[in-house]
């Protein structure tokens, strides 16, 4: 995953850049947008992250600029206002997502991995703790072996491992994992979640409830 | 000194003054005629009486019947004297005492003037006429009594006239002064009733002429005043907004680290405790932010629009459920569908603090719920939490700025208040009750739809 970050702060830049590559992922820091848009140009990237307030052509001239050249790279906005119009103007502009300062790391890296799943259809391998899940093979290993999973709850899992970390609601479950519009109740996806449960609980992993609200799946304390 | 009595002052005295002139006035004008018609008559006596000087011999004589002079003599208030004498001051006739006669200059004419006589002032006149070639002078007197009781009569009168002038002039006065004094008050009451944080312009439409230029200063200065508060809020949101890209690259770094050291105890509980204070920062930061954004001073109605608050509440779900998870508080929601109207970022700051407050002030292993709920005419937040509750006493404190109930707890003090304006922005009303059973703390807030 190469990540072009475009931020005129140094601290920051040299921040965001340390962490993205703590995760495993090809960091290209710019300084100003004109250099932000010869290395659009120059480059293949999976995602770029653009702060809007930059010395030269802002950030939002670069997304106007790379969306003019048919590019459909995923963008997401850093900006240290969290004004409406700001927000409006990024998306518009073709901007994919939105972040304002100062935001926590997971946030930014569970963003850019969304992004990038949205934007490549090719399945890639996810893992957290002992659990893998080949989504081309359909299969769910804890520790090398192989669990049994129906299809609604290998794609409820799916899901949650998509958003390891991150609350999801109910709802979002069942859009999730019936794009085609089936009628599952909300019970449904809660008669789902304890099947999941009893099967990865020893994974090292867990799902948590999110009293009225959802669930999310987190690597247990250690 | 109000200008009420001071123009109360400027005007019932000179009134009374003027009005106390035209009394001496109205008097003099009552009194001179009916003088001049009394000397008149005196004169006329006199007149009457030139007839019986004759020449008798070579002197001249007054030939009056006795009867004749008693006809003279009675008045019914005043006694009558007269005397005729020579050009020398020699009596001819009549009464001897009569005081020396003033001369008038020409023959057949006759003057009026005051005298005593008899130990009493008395009017008289002096008739100079000319019998058988000789200049002869007629003195005709009487005493004071009719005069001055027609001048008691004039003064009476107008005395009755007087008092009522005095008591009618103040109130009339006052009457009038009330009426032109009236814009006034209206101009008093517009700026007294309105609410405090309301700068709009005193409408200049139905003020009249005189009072046009205060409002237009008072318009100026509310303008004036206007613009500090908004540069002040603006001075406030660019302060905080500047501080958030060196607290975000603050907080990056720091990040790193932790994730680098994290198993060097010393050096993780160091980074741990820099995060505590970076993350205070950048929550100061946002409450400086939310502060200026939420003054009502500066809050424009029209930004208002139709919000789903449930959908509102999702997107901070996942940072409250990461602070909660931090002191291990259980937190729940109940999101129905809800419509408000309002504004979508300072709805977020509304809900942020007190999402923030409840789990801030409750202890470890505590619960808290977040419900939003619609019902015909309101959209209906309830933030709820079994933590130690607020005494009634404080109740209403709370929501002042820098007001802490708890000061062990680090908070900046702001969240109620900032709370508190969002809510007046939306004219939506706040409620703060304690939970079931007399635990934890029931906020609510009720939005018009």
């Amino acid at each position: 995953m190469h990540v072009l970050l475009v931020e005129d702060d140094p601290v920051l830049a040299d921040g965001i850049a340390r962490i993205l590559r703590g995760h495993g992922m090809a960091v290209d820091v710019v300084h100003n947008g004109d250099d932000a848009d010869r290395a659009l140009q120059a480059r293949e990237m999976s995602v770029a992250v653009l702060d809007i307030g930059l010395p030269g052509i802002d950030g939002f001239e670069v997304v106007r600029l790379l969306r003019a050249r048919g590019s459909q790279l995923p963008v997401l906005l850093l900006t240290a206002r969290d004004d409406v119009q700001d927000r409006v103007r990024g998306l518009e502009m073709g901007a994919d997502d939105y972040l304002v300062k100062p935001f926590a790391a997971p946030e930014l890296v569970a963003r850019l991995k969304a992004l990038v799943r949205r934007s490549n259809p090719r399945p890639v391998d996810l893992q957290l703790g002992g659990l893998q899940l080949d989504p081309f093979a359909r299969r769910a290993t804890i520790d090398g072996l192989t669990i049994e999973l129906s299809a609604r709850e290998w794609a409820v899992l799916e899901y949650l491992m998509q958003h390891a970390s991150r609350v999801v609601s109910k709802q979002q479950i069942i859009d999730a994992i019936l794009p085609w519009g089936e009628e599952v109740t909300l019970n449904a996806v809660e008669v789902y979640i304890s099947r999941i449960r009893a099967k990865i609980d020893k994974a090292g992993i867990s799902i948590k409830t999110i009293r009225g609200f959802g669930y999310m799946l987190e690597q247990s304390a250690l | 000194m109000s200008l009420r009595g001071k123009l109360l002052r400027w005007l019932v005295i000179p009134l009374m003054v003027v009005n106390l002139a035209g009394a001496t006035a109205i008097y003099w004008l009552a009194w001179l005629p009916a003088q001049s018609a009394l000397d008149q008559s005196l004169a006329d006596a006199a007149w009457a009486l030139v007839p019986h000087v004759q020449e008798s011999g070579n002197s001249v004589e007054l030939q009056l019947s006795q009867q004749a002079e008693q006809v003279l003599r009675v008045d019914h208030f005043d006694e009558i004297f007269f005397v005729v004498r020579d050009i020398n001051g020699k009596t001819i006739a009549g009464d001897l005492d009569f005081p020396v006669l003033r001369t008038p200059d020409q023959a057949n004419t006759w003057i009026a003037y005051l005298s005593r006589m008899r130990g009493e002032d008395i009017r008289a006149i002096t008739l100079r006429t000319v019998v058988a070639g000789e200049p002869i002078l007629i003195g005709v007197a009487e005493t004071r009594v009719k005069r001055l009781q027609f001048k008691l009569r004039i003064l009476l009168s107008l005395v009755g006239l007087e008092l009522l002038l005095l008591l009618l002039i103040p109130v009339v006065v006052w009457f009038a002064l009330n009426k032109g004094l009236l814009s006034l008050g209206e101009l008093q009451q517009n700026l007294e009733l309105r609410k405090t944080d309301d700068l709009s312009e005193v409408p200049l439409a139905k003020a009249p002429r005189e009072v046009v230029p205060f409002i237009r200063a008072i318009n100026v200065l509310l303008a004036r005043v206007q613009d500090s508060a908004r540069a002040k809020q603006d001075f406030l949101a660019n302060a905080a907004h500047q501080l958030r890209t060196p607290l975000a690259g603050f907080k990056a770094q720091l990040e790193w680290l932790q994730a680098h050291h994290r198993d060097d105890p010393d050096t993780a509980q160091s980074t741990a405790l820099m995060m505590v204070s970076t993350e205070r920062m950048v929550r100061q930061a946002n409450q400086l932010l939310a502060l200026a954004r939420s003054e009502p001073g500066d809050f424009e109605r029209n930004r208002l629009e139709r919000i789903s608050l449930d959908e509102l509440v999702s997107e901070s779900v996942q940072n409250f459920v990461d602070q909660a998870t931090k002191k291990t508080i259980d937190i729940g929601f109940d999101l129905q569908p809800t419509f408000v109207k309002g504004d979508r970022f300072l709805l977020r700051d509304l809900i942020d603090n007190l999402v923030d407050n409840a789990i801030r002030y409750s202890p470890e292993g505590s619960v808290v719920t977040v419900r939003c709920t619609q019902d015909d005419s309101y959209g209906v937040l309830t933030v709820e939490d079994d933590g130690p509750g607020i005494p009634d006493a404080d109740k209403e404190k709370i929501f002042s700025r820098f007001y802490r109930l708890d000061q062990s707890q680090q908070g900046s003090g702001l969240g109620l208040a900032i709370v508190r304006d969002i809510v007046k922005d939306h004219d939506a009303v706040i409620g703060v009750r304690s939970g079931e059973n007399g635990h934890g703390t029931v906020f609510t807030i009720r939005f018009p739809v």
